[in-house]
C-alpha cells in the first residue's frame, strides 16, 4: 500500500474548524528526520496542592454549584507503558456552561466558587485523580441550535508523550451531533468516561477515564 | 505491520483544545529559552534569536487563542533527550522545549539559533493546537543556512520549501537576530504540515 499523509477532517457545523483545518494532505516525514519531530518535554512543571480539587477555588472555600465528580484513570502509551510523572492540565466549564476565561463572552452565569482549571501529575504507575464540577453543556451555535455536550478538557505532557483531548460523559443527548465526535466516528467511545461507584469519596459521581497516548495524532481516516 | 499494530492499545482520540486553554497555565520560562530562569544565572550558548510571526486562518485572519509548542536542538545541534543524557555537547542551560499561547494570533518566541543536527539544516519543530483542529505539526528553517539545500524535510516538500523558511529581518538593540515566520493554517499559501508519529 502506498503511504500517504492523511487529509484532516473538518468538523461539520464548526466554523473555526472550517477556517483552520489544513486543506492539503499532510506530508510524510522523511525517515532521516523522524526523531527530530518528537519533542521531549522537560519535567519542570509545578502544581499546587489544592489544584486536584476543582470543586472549590481554595480548600477553605465552599463547593461550587452543581454535581461534584471524581475523575480517575491511567495514562499509558499504545504499547502499554505507564506515562509516569506526566503533567495533566485540566479545564472545564462550570455548572452553567461558562468558563472563567477572559475570552468567554457567552454571558452565561459565573460561579464565585468555581475556577475550572487545575493541574495534577501522574504517579509512577501513570495514575491520576482529580475532582471537578460536572460541567454544563452550552449552546455553541445559537443560529442552528447546536450544543457542545458536557466535556472536560485535558492536556497530557510527559517525556515524549503529548496529547490534548476531551473527556465526554455517557448517554448525553448532545454527544451524537458534536462535530469532533462525528469526526471520531466509532472511536468516540474511547473518549467517554466510564461511570463507576463514587464509593465513600465526598463526590456524587465518579468516572474512570484511561488515556492512551499514541498512534497518529487522531484516529480519523486511518 | 498489521500484526504488530493489533497489539497496540487503541489511542485516545485527540480533540480540539477549544478557545479557552487556561491563560494561567502559561509559563514565561517556556517562552524564552535563552536563559534557564530570569532569576538565575544560566545563559544558553548560541546566537539569541526572536522568532516572530502570525498564525493565520483560511481567510488570512489571525487565529486567536492558538497554542504553539517548540522543540529544537541546542547551539551544537544536539537534542536533549533520554538518549543524549551525559553527552558532552549537552548545554546544561538549555532543554529545547518551548510553549506559548497567543491571544491575538501573533506570536514571538525567544530562543537561540539551533545548531545543525547530523544530516539536517537548523530547524525548530512547531506543534500548533487551536480551537477547531487537533494538533498540526511543521518545522521552520532559517534563511541563508548552508544545509537548507540538502535537508531531507525541505527536499521532501519540493517547491513548497520557501514556505518553511523564516526570513531574517535584522536584529534588536540587544543583539538578538530577528526571524519572521507566518503559519498559514489553511487555504492560499498554506504551510506544509506533517503527518504525526507515535508520540
Amino acid at each position: 500500500m502506498a503511504h500517504q499523509g492523511r487529509i484532516l477532517g473538518i468538523g461539520p457545523t464548526d466554523n473555526t474548524s472550517d477556517q483552520r483545518t489544513p486543506r492539503q494532505g499532510l506530508r510524510l516525514i522523511p525517515e532521516a528526520a523522524r526523531d527530530s519531530f518528537v519533542p521531549v518535554v522537560p519535567a519542570r512543571y509545578g502544581t499546587t496542592p489544592h489544584e486536584w480539587d476543582m470543586t472549590r477555588t481554595a480548600s477553605d472555600r465552599p463547593r461550587a454549584d452543581g454535581v461534584p465528580i471524581e475523575v480517575t484513570g491511567r495514562v499509558r502509551t499504545a504499547s502499554g507503558r505507564p506515562v509516569a510523572g506526566a503533567l495533566l492540565e485540566v479545564w472545564s466549564a462550570n455548572h452553567y456552561g461558562r468558563y472563567r476565561h477572559v475570552e468567554d463572552h457567552s454571558g452565561l452565569q459565573l460561579d464565585e466558587n468555581h475556577l475550572g482549571v487545575g493541574r495534577v501529575l501522574t504517579d509512577d504507575e501513570g495514575n491520576y485523580r482529580f475532582w471537578a464540577i460536572s460541567p454544563g453543556a452550552y449552546l455553541a451555535r445559537p443560529d442552528i441550535g447546536r450544543w457542545r455536550p458536557k466535556h472536560i478538557h485535558m492536556s497530557v505532557s510527559g517525556g515524549s508523550s503529548r496529547l490534548i483531548t476531551q473527556m465526554y460523559f455517557p448517554d448525553e443527548p448532545n454527544n451524537a451531533a458534536d462535530p469532533m465526535a462525528i469526526l471520531m466516528g466509532d472511536a468516540f467511545e474511547r473518549n467517554i468516561g466510564k461511570a463507576r461507584d463514587a464509593a465513600e469519596t465526598d463526590v456524587e459521581e465518579a468516572y474512570d477515564f484511561d488515556i492512551v497516548v499514541g498512534g497518529h495524532n487522531a484516529t480519523f481516516f486511518e | 505491520m498489521s500484526d504488530q499494530a493489533s497489539n497496540l492499545l487503541p489511542a485516545t482520540n485527540e480533540d480540539t483544545c477549544g478557545p479557552y486553554f487556561p491563560i494561567n497555565f502559561a509559563d514565561p520560562k517556556l517562552e524564552d529559552l535563552t536563559c534557564i530562569d530570569p532569576g538565575l544565572v544560566g545563559q544558553a550558548a548560541g546566537v539569541p534569536i526572536i522568532l516572530r510571526g502570525r498564525v493565520l486562518d483560511r481567510h488570512g485572519d489571525l487565529a486567536n487563542g492558538a497554542i504553539l509548542e517548540f522543540w529544537q536542538a541546542n547551539a551544537r545541534g544536539l537534542y536533549r533527550t533520554p538518549q543524549t543524557q551525559g553527552h558532552s555537547d549537552i548545554d546544561p542551560w538549555f532543554h529545547g522545549y518551548g510553549r506559548l499561547r497567543t491571544a491575538s494570533g501573533a506570536y514571538e518566541f525567544r530562543t537561540i539559533l539551533p545548531g545543525a543536527a547530523d544530516g539536517r539544516a537548523p530547524n525548530i519543530t512547531i506543534t500548533l493546537f487551536s480551537d477547531g483542529i487537533s494538533r498540526i505539526v511543521t518545522q521552520v528553517f532559517f534563511d541563508d543556512q548552508a544545509g537548507n539545500d540538502s535537508d531531507p524535510v525541505l527536499q521532501a516538500v519540493g517547491d513548497d520549501a520557501p514556505k518553511l523558511i523564516a526570513r531574517h529581518d535584522g536584529h534588536t538593540a540587544t543583539g538578538a537576530e530577528v526571524y519572521l515566520f507566518d503559519i498559514i493554517m489553511a487555504g492560499d499559501g498554506e504551510t506544509p504540515f506533517f503527518d504525526d508519529l507515535e508520540s
